[in-house]
């Protein structure tokens, strides 16, 4: 075991909302960053996509903070097959392409102009807590979210390691006895004698984990409540942090912007943000060198990405063609949803660690259930039995290494914590 | 070592109240969200504790985030923590609830029903 593990303490996981690897980080291969991130599978800038004319778009640098997407991408199912098989009907075998994007994005009302938007990225200095932590810890090339569909049952991977059949937003249509034959990770960390918490942002805000709410509300906290639980030390040993949803009042007659990036929220927003959440634990010296954070967005939201999603084992489950949407289609959940920005940040990790993924023969793949599978392997000692995609997940403390990066070598945002 | 001698990044600054818009239309994420808190306060918060709001007419970020503030502070009061009994209802007041809404729904026009739980036993 490394000296990082032998330290490990706590692992924090903070989950985004709907931004696509290329569209937050692929601007990181390019032009003179090449040299400098060779590794990161981002964007050559020679990728692209029909439009509905059948004009040939490319990637473009050009991703605003917001404006640009206040047509909401689609991403629920049908949406997603368009994305990544760039309108082929189903068939057995048939290939992913990446070439739906625009086609999808033009279903949603938008003008041929506006519909080419999907296609934009983020230069690195744009978002420069993202970038920065991307290539000062360790950034994952192949994370993908873990179904192609929207943001409840991709979340429910991350607590549950499965989603229960479900491709959709409505895990209360998964009738409560089977919901409780597979319990929450963090009810599996109580069982075991840990300590576990979900914040949500505050009350206006709250959470997207409203079946776990009713079902035990004594793992829910706010981020004040994190705030103060970084600055005691008294910080669970395993924490999910939820960013605010929406632009509404704050305390005192204040403003809270909405800080999850979900289109068309200001992405700087979410940058300061994830500043924050980072800052709160860099600044308590024991808490940093006993906490791994994982920075991970829950889908892509519509947005492009260049690398096909891989296959994976079945979940266990299957959504029929009414549930899927698209004719023909029942889903086994054996085909991950599309790549998502992932970054795990530790003082235990070398600078510019890149994980490779699926360009690389040796790759590793991970998704959402990557999250229920480290937690429970390092907490429990692998002893707590996980759903199948849990028991097959790649783990990924094993970028923690021996070596403790002094406070000379490890970023600090200050101007974040003002925010 | 501490903190001060960290290599400093800064953060982009920018305008928060040119940002801010809480008249913005709410996406398919809240509305979803909206759809799971009446649902969590229909089964979780006694009948006459309820808001009584038709989500349907919350149409933006200002006005769904009035209405989940209320109903997760519904949700911590009346809800669950694992390890603490909760409250038995008596089974009267829950056909009595259960009546209620029905009646509401049909106008007032009674239908039969059965305690919740209560399997249906076929007729002899």
């Amino acid at each position: 075991m490394s000296q990082g593990l032998d330290n490990l303490k706590h692992i924090v996981v903070l989950m985004m909302e709907n931004r696509s690897f290329d569209h937050m980080l692929g601007g990181l291969k390019l032009g003179g960053l090449k040299q400098k991130f060779p590794k990161i599978n981002g964007l050559t800038g020679n990728e692209s996509n029909p439009d509905m004319q059948g004009n040939v778009v490319k990637v473009s640098p050009t991703a605003d903070y917001r404006g640009q997407l206040s047509h909401d991408p689609d991403h629920h199912f049908p949406g997603v097959d368009l994305q990544i098989y760039g309108g082929t009907p189903f068939a057995p075998g048939r290939t992913a392409n990446m070439q739906g994007f625009i086609k999808s994005y033009a279903t949603q009302n938008t003008s041929l102009q506006d519909s080419h938007a999907i296609m934009n990225y983020f230069t690195p200095e744009k978002i420069p807590v993202l970038t920065t932590l991307a290539t000062e810890y360790a950034v994952f090339n192949g994370w993908f979210s873990s179904i192609p569909g929207p943001t409840i049952c991709n979340r429910a991977f991350a607590h549950y390691g499965t989603s229960f059949g479900n491709v959709d937003m409505n895990m209360f249509l998964v009738p409560a006895a089977t919901r409780q034959k597979i319990p929450t990770i963090y009810e599996r960390l109580a069982a075991g004698g840990h300590s576990a918490k979900l914040y949500y942002y505050d009350e206006p805000s709250s959470t997207m984990e409203i079946v776990n709410l009713i079902k035990d509300q004594s793992f829910f906290g706010t981020f004040d409540e994190f705030m103060a639980d970084c600055k005691s030390g008294d910080l669970p040993e395993y924490s999910f942090v939820e960013p605010n949803y929406s632009d509404h009042p704050g305390p005192g007659g204040g403003q809270l912007l909405a800080t999850d990036q979900h289109p068309d929220h200001h992405v700087l927003a979410g940058d300061n943000f994830i500043g924050k959440v980072y800052d709160l634990i860099r600044i308590n010296p024991d808490l940093w060198k006993s906490t791994a954070l994982l920075i991970v967005y829950d889908e892509h939201g519509g947005l492009y990405d260049h690398v096909a999603p891989p296959s994976c084992i079945p979940d266990g489950f299957q959504a029929g063609e009414a549930a899927t949407g698209v004719p023909g289609l029942t889903f086994n959940f054996d085909r991950l949803g599309i790549r998502v920005p992932a970054i795990l940040v530790s003082p235990y990790i070398p600078r510019g660690t890149v994980v490779p993924g699926t360009e690389d023969p040796n790759g590793r793949i991970f998704e959402h259930a990557s999250i229920p599978a480290t937690v429970s392997k390092h907490f429990l000692d692998g002893n707590d039995a996980g759903t199948p995609r849990e028991q097959q997940a790649e783990t990924f403390l094993n970028l923690l290494g021996d070596t403790f990066r002094p406070d000379n070598d490890c970023v600090f945002f200050p101007k974040a914590m003002k925010g | 070592m501490a903190i001060k001698d960290a290599p400093v990044v800064d953060i982009i600054e920018f305008d928060k109240k040119e940002a801010y818009n809480h008249d913005r239309p709410i996406s398919s994420l809240i509305r979803t969200q909206l759809v799971h808190l009446h649902h969590a306060e229909h089964i979780v918060v006694p009948e006459k504790k309820q808001t009584n709001i038709n989500i349907n007419m919350l149409l933006t970020e200002r006005q769904a985030s009035d209405y989940i503030q209320k109903v997760t502070a519904l949700l911590h009061k009346h809800g669950k923590v694992a390890g603490k009994p909760t409250k038995k209802k008596k089974a009267t007041s829950k056909i009595r609830s259960k009546k209620a809404v029905i009646s509401k729904k049909t106008g007032g026009k009674s239908k039969k029903t059965r305690p919740a739980g209560k399997k249906r036993t076929s007729r002899k």
